[in-house]
Parts: structure tokens; C-alpha cells; sequence
């Protein structure tokens, strides 16, 4: 029984998802009104009404400076709330299957997800209303289910895929494929960039999908590194548009050979979903009211089925998905700037995604810039020190600005409406009778910022973009691209997808390692991961063993992940369990570039309802890795992880001899292709 | 150790009950729902927004899950949340403590006004809001008091420190238990010293219900005559009415007490119920009690009216007793004890009159001479007289009962005589306990209580007597009418008396072990089963490693509780690591001091924290804690 909803100060629904048992716990409790109207407004109105004391008792309770963080009732139900700006997200669970963390992460992630895909409209408590609850029915259903969607896929990812359990990416270990890949998309893209067709974008990056796990990744001269979390949230939407089928498209060997176990029984059988304005795929098939998911039990239709009785016309295929992914520029970082991503399909399970920059993301920088600058204002107002800066950084904004509206005009942008607000602002904070730089300037500085959020939504949001010109790769341009590395790949198709499933194996770490089961390793500072692969299927059996004892080993692995994060979480960098018939360690350490161990240092203990630890909502360990770093100036930092998991019978010696030769083991520069 | 521990360690920094019934309307005030919040100073608009608040949205989310809301957290506060009926319990204390302690505490802290008010609902019917708010605010300073971190997180009992007392004296406080156990009107008891634990034979959680009566009491007692014993009990017993749950009556009643056993402290009474016929007999004889006994308990608690009508009628569950359990083979023990067989008469009548002329002719046969004296002057008088009034003529049932008439009849006589000596002696006193008796906590009288108790998770009206002398104190859970019943009375007042002045005056020479300083060393043991804990944090001294030791010490306890095939973990942070480990009976947690940590970070063999594991099993042997 689970349940993710978001909604405004006014208790006004502006998101929800829930599974089939969480909608008829709900229907039940409403009972006959429900019958009538047994539509999607109904059950909207009822979940809404049943939330919306919580609702209204957080926001007092807010305002008396503490609100909840979260509930647990006695037959194991978890609440889960969190405010961001001004939307409090609220997540339930009521199957034991997510703990209270779990659920905090979830909510970080939907936020994370609404980040990438309305920037910086999120900033504009106002604006995003508007964007998540449309005022047109349709359009709200064809973005809800898209959301819903994608929680879904990231729900189904989290709880199945290691690289999203640990949130790092993980790179398919082919050293020489790889690196005829790079080169390849290098070629392409140079083509594509001095292409006429491209519509004024310019390819940054390229990468190859193979299901979750990363081919070849390639990033253009000047383009600035892709981070871990912007990654991480682009396989999610790659898998939300082409979901990896782990059962049909298992050509493995083992597959084949094992037709004596039980019938096949597909527990996760995803199709593409529905499209939206954003999709992209030239190959999709349309569908109408096909669930998302389907699952072997017919009952199971998805709560929001109800939500595609509105039958969605598809947007035309080349249409790009608009994200909003983070830049570092030598002058610092600029978070939500506008990209273009195109999804291409190879084949069921390898994709090729392509990230564009937009032509006019230089207005998305200066908006930022002084989004932060009039946030900066307010925040110094509020306290109270207007009177004593009076202002200085902000003559600089004010020229700036000036100069911005003109670049606005010419560019065709409307922006009347922050014109007349600006000169406004002007006017009070300037000129010399006006109340200068006081508290009566708030109001007016959160207007700026609505403003500047409204010209950055008509850039980047806005289906009407400020002039004609398609603002996208051609289609024949897209299509080239993909039939070329298609090609390429052609003969690598079927090896890939195996390899896929079978990256690294524990067989080769049997014989040095006697006794360990699985591992998982992390280099926080590249966002990357090698764990053994972990795939439980019905038919195939994996190292682990088949059935119940693989399952309880995943399990347990997960579990264990849970378990080091919340001591983390307290300032515990290692760990060691004895647990049932197994033996956990946990180490996290630092490293300088030349593999040389670094001190350790106490790390920060964090309240429990702090961001969760990760990379994919919130860089933890990028926080964690600057902190580390003060004491090492000008020395770049790596920090890495590593969690075993052994029999218990095997000495406790030799367990932590198994780990210092793993670590030293696996991040040896010869061994290890990635880094 | 607690006394050295810090005062401001708070568990709570709010608690409140709230009566929804109060509140139904649109128009009723908050206010009106607020039977007790703590801090009483809160401002009332305070008060009445978290109450307001905390209970409509523990209401809303019960209802959406369909069962009761256990947790509220804020982020600054975490509210432990309890609803029953239309009672809405809230207790707040900061993040840190672990969540399944703050719900202990709660659940401790209601139990506890069950213990000594019975049902809530009924209590705020018969008793002004002002008395009740009195009673919450003590019991949770109880709670609260003298108490550390650490006694925080495992929520458990406080012992003296057995390290520095005599076994023999633990024995000798247990034989004295048992002693009186040997009458069957007794439960079961404890010894407390100072405000401690020195033996009991309770469960963890009933012993520190006991204690708040013993605490309340302790600073009444400290006048300077504390009454020597011999003369007159009426100063140093007393006793109040306490509400046991049905798991916890069925708990004490088939506790393996044996009641044959024999010690030096009190020679072998006659009194005979042994364990094993206890048990079967439990149900029934419970569900007779709640059905037939309404009329009779008020009179229990009200020692001035007459007394024999409420034996008459509390005799059913003796005579069930009997009658569900044939005699065991150790027959000795059996049945022969003055006053459950005076008891006996009236549901079954041709019992008693059976038994009564056994008896008759037993005291007859061996000590003519003191069953005289036994029906001169004293509470026994009356006893003899509702047998014989309600017995003699009828004799249906009496065959019953024979053998065992027969066969202990045999076997029990001396011992009878000292009994029957013991509580002669003391005749002169029972006036005076009636008196004495009747002082502490205001006695509730409990026929509706007893209907209310089937709803209300049926709590069982008992009576906890304590027998004061100085600093100790035996207090024991007893059978309603057993304060009536001046022949156990007395027996169980003067067989313990002796021992328990022995007892106090040698524990009373021991010095508390002086604190020892931070050693190399800091380690917790946590005895779940009986819900001690031994440790040589001490708040005052070092406090260096003791911050983080707590802090370890509450996340390992959280998961330990959380995860039941976990065994043992150490988990380090730069500058520390602790090791615990738990089985089915303990928890330990161990942490070593000064020095810093060797090779931490990086998976390293040497790293010094993996060398806990050896270092806590060498080291917490002389603590008496075995983690081999």
C-alpha cells in the first residue's frame, strides 16, 4: 500500500500516485459516494479531502517554527513529509516494503525528477503550481501520468538494480568496446555539431545505454562534466520511455538451457509508456489506455489507469525531452540550465542518448544569476541588515539587469510584465526620496523573482519559444545518427545485452577471495560502481544460487546498504555486522589522486530527517568530499566504498584481509578501465 | 550510579492525555479536552495547539491506516503517541533518544496509573482532574528521576550495585521472598534498599510499578523512630489497592515458586499451594473472580466493615483451585494452612464443612491448647465462625475433598502449631494494622471497576503490601483480602521481620562503590531479561568518551531492536569505536578509552576497533559478564 502525493500550502492536490491497494483502502473508507463517480476527479477529491487535515495541521504547526517530519501507526504504517519551497511532498507506506528512509529518498527523487524537467520554475512556488495542476484536465492527466510513471520506473530501479541501490553509475567492463565507442560517438558528434540541420543545438554529450548499465560516454571539448545525479535522473527517464525488458530480452545462454523450471512468469513486464509532449522516440508505438505496467495478475491494473480514459495524441516523435541539468562554468556552478535530450532506441534494451545545449541557455544563466542575487537581497533584508550594505552588489545587478531586458527585446522574449516590475523596484530602492534598501523591498524582491522565473518559463517551457526557428536536431539528422551507430554495433547487439547482465561475475573472485559472497565497490568522487551482477529472475539462476537463497542474499544486500546509510548518516565510516549466518563490512575512506590513504577525519553527524544519503537527489558525498577537502587544499580528493558480505564462519581476520585486498584490488588503475 | 548522573538528563519535554470525548463539537474549547500536560507552566495557548494539533493529526492518520498512530516526529521533537478509546497520549522528547525508548517510556508511565488508579475513564469519573494531574506529574518524575541516558535507552530497573554486595545477602533477600510466598495469599514480592531493587521476584515491569509506592512512601518513613518492628506493625506496614492486567496475574500466578521448599529464615509454613496446580486452574478461576466477586471487593479495600461475608464470598477461587488440581505428590505442602481453608465456605458449601471438621479435629489432635488460643480474641475468630456458620449442615460436596483432608492432615500438623504460635502472638496488633493499612493512596472502590475491567483490558484489583524497615523495604503483591485476614498477616509480618532487620543493617554498612574514574575502558550490559544494567559509565567523572559511547550505545540498541538476527557489530567514526553484542538474555556494548584509533578508514586488519570483540570478552569477565 503506497502512496506519494505532493501538494500547495492550501491543501490543493498538485501531484499524487498511489498503487491499487492504496486506491481501494481509499475507496473503501469513502464508500458509496465513491460508486457514482467512479472517475479520476473523485478519487482525486476524496484522497485530497482525507489528506488535507495533515496538510493544514503542518503548515500551523510550521508556523509555530516545528512541523512533522513523520508518522508510524501501529500496524507499521510510514509517513513520510517533507517541504520543499512551498510544496509539501508526502509519501505513505503501508506494506512493510519501504522503510522510512525509503521514503524520504523517494520524495527527494520525485523532487529531483521535477527539477530536471521544470528547472528553474521550481524556484517560483507559483509558477509550478500552475505547471503541475494545469487548468486544462487533459494536460494535467498527460503530465501526471508521466510523473507517475517515472516514480515508478525509479521505484522499480531502486528496488532491483544495484547501481540505483547504491546510486552510482555502473559502466559495462569492456575496456576495448568502450574505447571504439568513444571514439566513434566523437566522430558523430563533430558531424552532428557542424551539421546545418542541427537547429542552432550543439551536441555536449553522447552516450550509449545498455539497459541501466553505461557503454561509452562521451562529452564534447567544451562541454562541462555531466554530474553523477544529473546522470543517474537521465537513465531513469531513458528507462521510463524504453523500459529494459530483464526477462523476454535475456538472451543468455542459461536462459535458454533452463526450460525445466517452473513457466514463464513475468513479474515485471513494463512497455513503453505512454507519450507525452516531451517524448521523443520516433519508434514508439502509440498507445491508449494500455497500463504501464503489466503484471502477471490481471487485477493489477495501475491506480492511474483511470487517468488515460482521456485518450493522449502523440507529439510529434522528434521532439526532444527538455532537462534541466547542473553546469559547473569556471565561475561556479550553475544548477537547472536548459538541455535538450534525444532518447534514441538501437534496440529493445540499448539506447543512445544525445544532450544539446539550447540555444539561448545563456538567458537561463543570467536568470540565475540574479535569481540568487535578489534571494541574497531578501534573505539580508529579513535580517535586517538592508540599511548597512545599502545595496552595493546590487548597482552591479542593476546595470546587469538593464542590459539583460535590452538582450530580452531583442530577442523577441516578452518581458513587459518584469520591465514594469523592475523599474518599480527601481524606483523604491534607488532613487533617493524611495524607501531604499528596507524590509518594505521584500515583497518586491519575491515579485522579481516570479518575474524572472516567468521569463525563464516562456524560454524553456513554453511550446511557443521566442522565435520560429525549429529549435531542434532534424529528424534525418536524428535518424542518421542512430542507424550509423547501429550499425557499428550491430555485431556487438547480443553480447552486450548479456554482458549486461553479467558484468563482473563473483566466479572470478572465488579463489582469492574463499568465503566472501558479493560486493559492492563505489568511487564516490566519479560516481561509479562495480558490484557482481545480482540478476533474480524466476528462470535464471544466478551465482547466487536460484530461487529464495538469491533472493534472501539481495534482500539482505539491500538492507545492508539501509543499514550503513543511517550510520553514516550518525558519523560512522565503518562497520562490521554479524547477522544471521552472514558477516558485513562497511568502509568508507579517502584517498588522494595518487591512490595514497588519506587520515581519517570525523564526518558530520546529520539529523534523521536530513537529505538521504546518495548522489541521485542529493550529492551527498560531494558534500562529504568538499568537507573532507579543507584539510587538503589543492589536492584533489577521492572517496570510495566498500561493502562484502561473507559467511560467517569465515574468521573475522581474513574477512578484513579479503577487504583490503579487494579495495586495493579493484581500483588498481590496471585492472580497473574506468577511471 | 544513578544518583551521580546528570540532573538535566530529561526523557520528556512534553506529555499530555487528551480526552477526545470532550471535544466533539465545533464550538468546544480545546481546553476542555486537556486532562493533563506537562509542563504545567506551558501557556494554555501552547497546550492547546499541540494537543489540538498532535490529536487531530494522530486521528486523522489512524484513520487513514485504520489503527492507532504510534509515532508523531517533528524535527526537534518526537512524540511518542498512545490512543485508546477517546484518550489521546502524547510524549514528547528530543530526536535523539531512540524511538522504541520513548515508546517504552510511555507505555511504562500509563501502565503505571493503571497499576494504582485502574482504568483511566474511571478514574477521571471518581477523582478530580487536580488529583489525577497530581498523581501523573509523580509518577513521571518517578520515571524520570535519578535516571540516565543510558537508563533512558534500555528503560530498566535500578539494582543496587551487586558488585559490591555479598551474594549471600541476594540470597538471603530471595529466601525471604520465598518465605513469604509460602503463604497463598501472597503473589509475589520484592525487596527494594534506597529506592533499588535487591531481589524480586516480579517481572521487570510490575517491580517498577512497585517502586513508585515504595519511592512515595520512602520519604514518610524517614522519621527518626522508625517504628521498631516488634511493638506494633502499624507504622512500618501498609498497603494500597493496585490494578494487575490478566497477562500479568497469569504471569505471577504460574511463576515455578515452590512452596514446599524450606529455608532457615521461616520455618516451613503450612501455607501449601504449589505452582503446578496453580496453572491449570488459572482461567477459571479468574473468570469466576471477575463474575463472582463484585459485591465483595469493595469491602476489601474498606477495612473497617465486616469481615466475614468477603471471605465467604471470595472462597470460590480456593475451592476451584482445589477442585481443578488433584493433590501432587508432595503432598506435605498441602492444604492445610489455617486460612485458605477458612475460606472455603460458601459457593461450595459441603467442602468446607468437611474441611472445617478436618481442621477442627486436626488442631484438636496435635495443639488442642492453641486452637484455643487461635479462636479467643483475634482475626481468626471470625474466620472459624463464617465456617461454621455457612458450612455445617450441608455436606454434598465434601467427598471431594477427602483424601486430601486425609492425607495432609497426616503430615501438617507442626507446622501448623509454629504458624498458629507465630500469629497468636501478634494478636494484640491486628487492630492497629487495620489502621495502618488504611493511609496511603485513596482506595478505589471497585465494583464498577470490575466491569469496567473487561472492557478495559480487564485490570484486576490486588492489594500491594510493604513492609517498611528503614531503608528496606518488602513489598509484596497480595490477594485482596489478605489485609483482612490478620492470621497470614501476621505470619507473613513476623516471619519476615527478623530476616528483614538482618537484611537492612547489613546492606545499610555497605559504602556505594566509589565512582570509578574513566578508566580505559567503558562498557554497558543489559540484562533484558531482568531489565538491569550494569555499567561503569558514571555522568559525573571524564564525560570525554562518554558522549559518544551513549550516542553508539542508543543507534546499536535501535538496531539490535529492529533486527533479530543480528548478533554483534562495531561500528567506528574517526575518533571511536564501540562493539556490542546481544543474545536472546543481554545486550553488551563495549568501548574502549584514550589512545587514538589506529588505521581507521581504509579496510585494514590492524585497525584497532576490529580488536574490541577479544578486548570486551577479556575485559568484562571481572564485571561478571561472560560474552563467551
Amino acid at each position: 500500500m503506497k502512496c506519494l502525493l505532493i501538494a500547495s500550502e492550501s491543501a490543493e492536490m498538485l501531484f499524487y500516485w498511489t498503487d491499487l491497494e492504496f486506491q481501494q483502502n481509499i475507496q473503501e473508507q469513502y464508500g458509496a459516494s465513491q460508486e457514482e463517480g467512479h472517475g479520476f476527479p473523485a478519487f482525486e477529491d476524496s484522497i485530497s479531502t482525507l489528506f488535507a487535515p495533515i496538510i493544514i495541521s503542518f503548515s500551523t504547526m510550521l508556523t509555530e517554527g516545528d512541523s512533522y517530519t513523520s508518522f508510524t501507526t501501529e500496524n507499521n504504517h510510514i509517513y513520510v513529509l517533507h517541504q520543499f519551497d512551498e510544496c509539501l511532498y508526502i509519501a505513505v507506506n503501508g506494506d512493510g516494503e519501504e522503510k522510512e528512509e525509503d521514503l524520504r529518498r523517494k520524495i527527494y527523487v520525485m523532487n529531483k525528477m521535477i527539477e530536471v524537467l521544470f528547472g528553474m520554475v521550481t524556484l517560483s512556488g507559483n509558477l509550478l503550481r500552475k505547471e503541475l495542476r494545469a487548468r486544462d484536465t487533459e494536460q494535467r492527466l498527460r503530465l501526471w501520468k508521466h510523473l507517475q510513471s517515472l516514480l515508478e520506473t525509479y521505484s522499480h530501479l531502486r528496488e532491483n538494480d544495484q547501481s540505483f541501490l547504491v546510486e552510482a553509475v555502473e559502466r559495462l567492463i569492456h575496456p576495448t568496446l568502450c574505447e571504439q565507442c568513444i571514439e566513434f560517438l566523437e566522430r558523430r558528434v563533430q558531424q552532428i555539431n557542424s551539421s546545418a540541420e542541427r537547429g542552432g543545438e550543439e551536441v555536449l554529450h553522447a552516450f550509449i545505454l545498455v539497459h541501466t548499465k553505461l557503454l561509452a560516454f562521451y562529452s564534447s571539448r567544451n562541454a562541462s562534466t555531466l554530474s553523477a545525479s544529473d546522470l543517474l535522473a537521465l537513465i531513469i527517464m531513458a528507462q521510463n520511455m524504453y523500459p529494459s525488458n530483464v526477462d523476454v530480452d535475456d538472451p543468455s545462454p542459461e536462459d535458454i538451457d533452463s526450460t525445466s523450471g517452473s513457466g514463464h512468469e513475468s513479474f515485471y513486464t513494463p512497455e513503453p509508456s505512454p507519450t507525452d509532449k516531451d517524448s521523443s522516440s520516433s519508434e514508439k508505438p502509440v498507445r491508449g489506455s494500455t497500463p504501464v505496467f503489466e503484471f502477471v495478475d490481471p487485477d493489477i491494473q495501475m491506480a492511474e489507469d483511470s487517468l488515460s480514459t482521456l485518450e493522449v495524441c502523440p507529439p510529434d516523435p522528434a521532439t526532444p525531452h527538455r532537462v534541466f541539468l547542473e553546469v559547473s562554468q569556471k565561475d561556479g556552478l550553475y544548477p537547472m540550465m536548459p538541455h535538450s535530450m534525444y532518447c534514441l532506441p538501437l534496440w529493445p534494451g540499448i539506447t543512445l542518448v544525445l544532450l544539446t545545449k539550447f540555444p539561448h541557455s545563456g538567458v537561463a544563466m543570467s536568470v540565475y544569476t540574479f535569481l540568487e542575487a535578489f534571494a541574497k537581497l531578501e534573505k539580508r533584508l529579513n535580517e535586517g541588515q538592508g540599511g548597512s550594505t545599502r545595496g552595493q552588489p546590487m548597482h552591479e545587478v542593476r546595470s546587469k539587469l538593464d542590459k539583460f531586458l535590452k538582450t530580452l527585446a531583442l530577442n523577441g522574449i516578452q518581458s513587459s510584465q518584469l520591465q514594469n516590475v523592475w523599474t518599480e523596484f527601481k524606483n523604491r530602492a534607488f532613487s533617493r526620496g524611495g524607501p531604499g534598501f528596507s524590509r518594505d523591498l521584500i515583497p518586491w524582491c519575491k515579485n522579481m523573482k516570479t518575474q524572472l522565473c516567468g521569463i525563464y518559463r516562456q524560454c524553456f517551457l513554453s511550446d511557443s519559444g521566442p522565435d520560429d526557428t525549429p529549435r531542434r536536431l532534424s529528424p534525418g539528422l536524428q535518424e542518421r545518427a542512430q542507424t550509423m551507430v547501429q550499425e557499428k554495433l550491430m555485431d556487438w547487439k547480443d553480447f552486450l545485452l548479456v554482458k549486461s547482465k553479467r558484468n563482473i561475475t563473483m566466479v572470478s573472485y572465488l579463489e582469492d577471495f574463499p568465503g566472501l559472497i558479493h560486493f559492492i565497490c563505489v568511487d564516490r568522487s566519479s560516481g561509479q560502481m562495480i558490484a557482481p551482477s545480482l540478476s533474480i529472475t524466476e528462470r535464471t539462476t544466478s551465482e547466487l544460487g536460484k530461487g529464495p537463497v538469491a533472493q534472501y542474499i539481495k534482500n539482505k544486500m539491500w538492507s545492508l546498504v539501509g543499514t550503513t546509510r543511517h550510520y553514516l548518516q550518525k558519523g560512522y565510516s565503518t562497520l562490521t555486522l554479524r547477522d544471521g549466518d552472514f558477516y558485513f563490512c562497511y568502509f568508507l575512506w579517502f584517498e588522494n589522486e595518487t591512490g595514497f590513504k588519506l587520515e581519517a577525519k570525523d564526518i558530520p553527524i546529520m539529523p534523521d530527517d536530513s537529505a538521504p544519503i546518495g548522489m541521485l537527489a542529493r550529492d551527498y558525498y560531494r558534500k562529504l568530499i568538499r568537507y573532507y577537502s579543507k584539510n587538503h587544499p589543492g589536492e584533489p580528493v577521492k572517496c570510495y566504498e566498500l561493502l562484502t558480505v561473507h559467511l560467517g564462519v569465515i574468521p573475522t581476520e581474513i574477512i578484513l584481509q579479503h577487504c583490503r585486498q579487494l579495495a586495493s584490488k579493484l581500483w588498481e588503475p590496471s585492472r580497473n578501465p574506468l577511471l | 550510579m544513578a544518583e551521580l548522573l546528570q540532573p538535566d538528563s530529561r526523557m520528556c519535554n512534553y506529555f499530555f492525555l487528551y480526552d477526545g470525548s470532550k471535544v466533539r463539537g465545533e464550538a468546544d474549547p480545546t481546553r476542555d479536552g486537556i486532562c493533563y500536560f506537562f509542563p504545567e507552566e506551558t501557556p494554555l495557548d501552547k497546550q492547546e495547539l499541540l494537543c489540538g494539533q498532535l490529536a487531530g493529526v494522530g486521528r486523522c492518520v489512524s484513520e487513514l491506516s485504520s489503527s492507532p498512530t504510534r509515532t508523531l516526529r517533528l524535527r526537534r521533537n518526537k512524540f511518542a503517541i498512545r490512543m485508546k478509546d477517546d484518550f489521546f497520549w502524547a510524549l514528547g522528547c528530543s530526536v535523539d533518544v531512540p524511538t522504541v525508548s520513548v515508546s517504552e517510556f510511555l507505555d511504562q508511565l500509563i501502565d503505571l496509573f493503571c497499576f494504582y488508579n485502574g482504568p483511566v475513564r474511571r478514574s477521571y469519573q471518581l477523582n478530580s482532574q487536580e488529583t489525577l494531574a497530581a498523581r501523573w506529574a509523580r509518577y513521571l518524575s518517578h520515571l524520570q528521576s535519578g535516571s540516565s541516558e543510558l537508563s533512558h535507552i534500555f528503560s530498566c530497573l535500578r539494582t543496587i550495585d551487586s558488585t559490591n554486595v555479598d551474594p549471600l545477602l541476594l540470597l538471603k533477600a530471595a529466601l525471604i521472598l520465598q518465605a513469604c510466598q509460602r503463604c497463598p495469599l501472597v503473589l509475589a514480592g520484592c525487596i527494594l534498599f534506597r529506592g533499588r531493587v535487591v531481589s524480586t521476584q516480579m517481572s521487570p515491569g510490575l517491580t517498577m510499578k512497585v517502586m513508585v509506592h515504595e519511592s512515595e512512601t520512602y520519604t514518610k518513613a524517614q522519621r527518626p523512630n522508625g517504628t521498631s518492628a516488634s511493638s506494633s506493625f502499624s507504622g512500618t506496614v501498609s498497603s494500597t489497592t493496585v490494578f494487575l492486567t490478566t497477562p500479568e496475574l497469569q504471569d505471577l500466578q504460574s511463576a515455578p515458586v515452590d512452596k514446599g521448599f524450606s529455608s532457615d529464615f521461616l520455618k516451613p509454613s503450612s501455607c501449601p499451594t504449589t505452582p503446578q496446580r496453580d496453572g491449570p486452574s488459572k482461567k477459571t478461576r479468574l473468570s469466576r473472580t471477575l463474575s463472582d466477586t463484585p459485591s465483595t471487593e469493595s469491602q476489601v479495600s474498606n477495612p473497617s466493615s465486616s469481615q466475614p461475608p468477603q471471605k465467604a464470598s471470595l472462597s470460590p477461587r480456593l475451592s476451584d483451585l482445589d477442585v481443578f488440581s488433584p493433590a501432587p505428590s508432595h503432598s506435605a505442602a498441602n492444604s492445610l494452612n489455617p486460612s485458605p481453608q477458612s475460606l472455603r465456605p460458601s459457593l461450595s458449601n459441603g467442602e468446607h464443612s468437611v474441611e472445617d471438621e478436618m481442621e477442627e479435629s486436626r488442631s484438636r489432635n496435635s495443639t488442642g491448647g492453641r486452637s484455643q488460643i487461635h479462636s479467643d480474641g483475634d482475626g481468626s475468630v471470625f474466620e472459624e465462625d463464617s465456617h461454621l456458620n455457612g458450612g455445617e449442615g450441608e455436606g454434598a460436596f465434601g467427598g471431594v475433598f477427602d483424601f486430601q483432608a486425609v492425607e495432609s492432615g497426616n503430615e501438617q500438623p507442626h507446622d501448623d502449631k509454629v504458624v498458629e504460635q507465630d500469629s497468636s502472638v501478634s494478636c494484640g496488633s491486628v487492630s492497629g494494622h487495620s489502621a495502618g493499612k488504611s493511609d496511603p493512596p485513596p482506595l478505589l472502590p471497585p465494583p464498577q471497576g470490575l466491569s469496567d475491567a473487561s472492557e478495559e483490558n480487564a485490570l484486576i484489583p490486588m492489594t500491594l503490601y510493604m513492609h517498611r524497615v528503614k531503608g528496606l523495604v518488602l513489598a509484596l503483591l497480595v490477594e485482596p483480602h489478605f489485609m483482612s485476614d490478620a492470621t497470614s498477616m501476621e505470619e507473613v509480618y513476623h516471619s519476615s521481620l527478623a530476616s528483614l532487620n538482618g537484611l537492612e543493617a547489613h546492606l545499610r554498612t555497605i559504602s556505594p562503590g566509589a565512582p570509578g574514574g574513566p578508566g580505559p575502558y567503558t562498557f554497558a550490559h543489559f540484562d533484558c531479561v531482568q531489565s538491569t544494567l550494569t555499567t561503569n559509565l558514571s555522568g559525573r567523572s571524564g564525560g570525554a568518551w562518554d558522549q559518544p559511547f551513549v550516542r553508539a550505545t542508543s543507534l546499536l540498541h535501535s538496531h539490535f531492536c529492529n533486527t533479530e538476527t543480528l548478533q554483534e557489530a562495531i561500528i567506528r567514526s574517526a575518533s571511536t569505536a564501540v562493539y556490542g553484542t546481544r543474545s536472546v538474555a543481554q545486550e553488551t556494548y563495549f568501548q574502549q578509552n584514550g589512545g587514538s584509533l589506529r588505521n581507521s578508514g581504509i579496510p585494514n586488519h590492524q585497525d584497532s576497533a576490529f580488536s574490541l570483540p577479544s578486548k570486551a570478552r577479556h575485559r568484562l569477565l571481572k564485571h561478571g559478564v561472560n560474552l563467551l
